[in-house]
């Protein structure tokens, strides 16, 4: 069972949960931290810094160059369009989003180029 | 006052949803829909030929047998159900687009040939995540994990038949209340364990990908799977060997409504009253604890 940490995404604030795996934490007791690449819901990257004890010292912003153009197809139905359109528009903010976006692009909802 | 008692359980559990819903304005609302777009559904059954004695398939003849006992078909006729005047409460707002989209447009189809020729497979499982995740359906897990089960008092639990929400709520309600718990999502569906295995990772959960990777646990929680399940009572007996209690939550057919008939399009292989539940459970070896409601969502304790 891993350890919990929480950061703030540097890019758009929202709230992000780690899980700090005993072998992160055996790393970062060996070199005094460890550095990993975490994404928020919205699937903004940062570099986190962990320390020995397993808290967050730092979370750096990554910014990525490109991001996939995706458009909602005329299958899409109507319940969930709205929801789609959001998770387009803003970024998946949650797991459930994230899901929902993989579901609707494999059922022909969504096609990202 | 007979259903007070019944569902004694599912009024605390509606305390919480209460406000969310519109209070009992918003209940109230929320049937008229629920009988308003059942009686649609029947009308566009019938309307494409369906015949009401000898239902062409498994959904119509869900779809019937709902609405009888819904009293929005008397016999093979058809009662007419008016649209309620004002919109739904805001929050189901969603449920019963979905509810259009999967069974009241599509029923002329259904009529005409299985669902699966009808909703393809990938859509299906999207239309799940949907249906899983949306908020109401989050809200009533969450209150009920909190006010009945009270999950935050044991240490290790396991959650069978996961799908890719339910341990996300029971990870919330344990947070809400500071508490540890160990938690273990078991799948036995390998593209919803594929799903599941992420989120693990991030949230710091135990998956296991069959009942040969189960260890033991203080309480198993089991909603709304026996639907799903090919051997309901095997899934239980399974349970009581890996748990000390269990935690049992099913939607079963008395007072059920359109949201039978949208499992059963999206592929569960039975639809269970609240005695056969029981039965189940008493076949698998558990004894009833503690009853909290019987219909339309069975849920009660076992050890």
């Amino acid at each position: 069972m891993s350890l919990v940490a929480r950061f703030k995404c540097p890019i758009c604030n929202a709230d992000v949960t780690v899980a700090i795996t005993p072998e992160l934490l055996k790393h970062a007791a060996e070199r005094g931290a460890v550095r990993t690449l975490a994404r928020c819901p919205r699937g903004h990257a940062a570099v986190l810094t962990i320390d020995q004890y397993g808290y967050i010292r730092s979370a750096l912003p990554v910014y990525e160059q490109t991001k996939p153009d995706c458009e909602i197809t005329e299958k899409a139905p109507v319940s969930i369009r709205a929801k789609l359109t959001t998770i387009l528009e803003k970024g998946p903010a949650t797991d459930a989003d994230l899901l929902l976006l993989e579901k609707a692009k494999a059922a022909g909802w969504v096609i990202c180029v | 006052m007979k259903e007070v008692i019944d569902n004694w359980g599912l009024f605390l559990v509606a305390r919480e949803l209460s406000k969310m819903i519109g209070g009992s304005k918003g209940l109230r609302l929320f049937m008229q829909y629920e009988r308003y777009k059942l009686a649609v559904a029947v009308q566009a059954a019938l309307e494409c030929g369906a015949d009401c004695k000898k239902p062409p398939n498994e959904v119509i003849a869900l779809l019937f047998d709902v609405a009888r006992r819904r009293g929005v078909l008397k016999g093979c006729q058809p009662v007419h159900v008016p649209e309620p005047k004002e919109p739904p409460p805001q929050i189901m707002t969603e449920y019963f687009q979905l509810i259009d989209d999967v069974v009241v447009n599509k029923m002329c189809e259904y009529v005409a040939k299985p669902p699966s020729d009808v909703i393809s497979e990938e859509e299906a499982l999207a239309y799940y995540q949907a249906f899983v995740s949306a908020p109401y359906y989050v809200a009533f897990r969450r209150a009920m994990y909190n006010k009945l089960a009270k999950l935050y008092k044991y240490s290790t639990i396991l959650d069978v038949g996961a799908g890719t929400q339910d341990p996300l709520d029971i990870l919330a309600v344990c947070e809400m209340h500071n508490a540890k718990c160990e938690l273990t999502a078991l799948e036995v569906d390998g593209r919803l364990c594929s799903d599941l295995e992420r989120l693990a990772s991030k949230h710091g959960f135990n998956v296991a990908c069959g009942w040969e990777q189960v260890g033991k646990y203080d309480i198993a929680v089991v909603q709304n799977i026996l639907h799903w399940a090919t051997d309901p009572v095997q899934v239980l007996a399974n349970t009581r060997m890996h748990a000390r209690n269990m935690f049992l939550s099913q939607g079963v057919i008395e007072g059920s409504g359109a949201v039978f008939i949208l499992t059963k399009i999206l592929g569960a292989v039975r639809s269970l009253s609240w005695k056969e539940v029981e039965t189940l459970a008493r076949q698998a070896g558990w004894k009833v604890a503690r009853r909290y409601a019987k219909y339309p969502d069975y849920i009660a304790l076992f050890r």
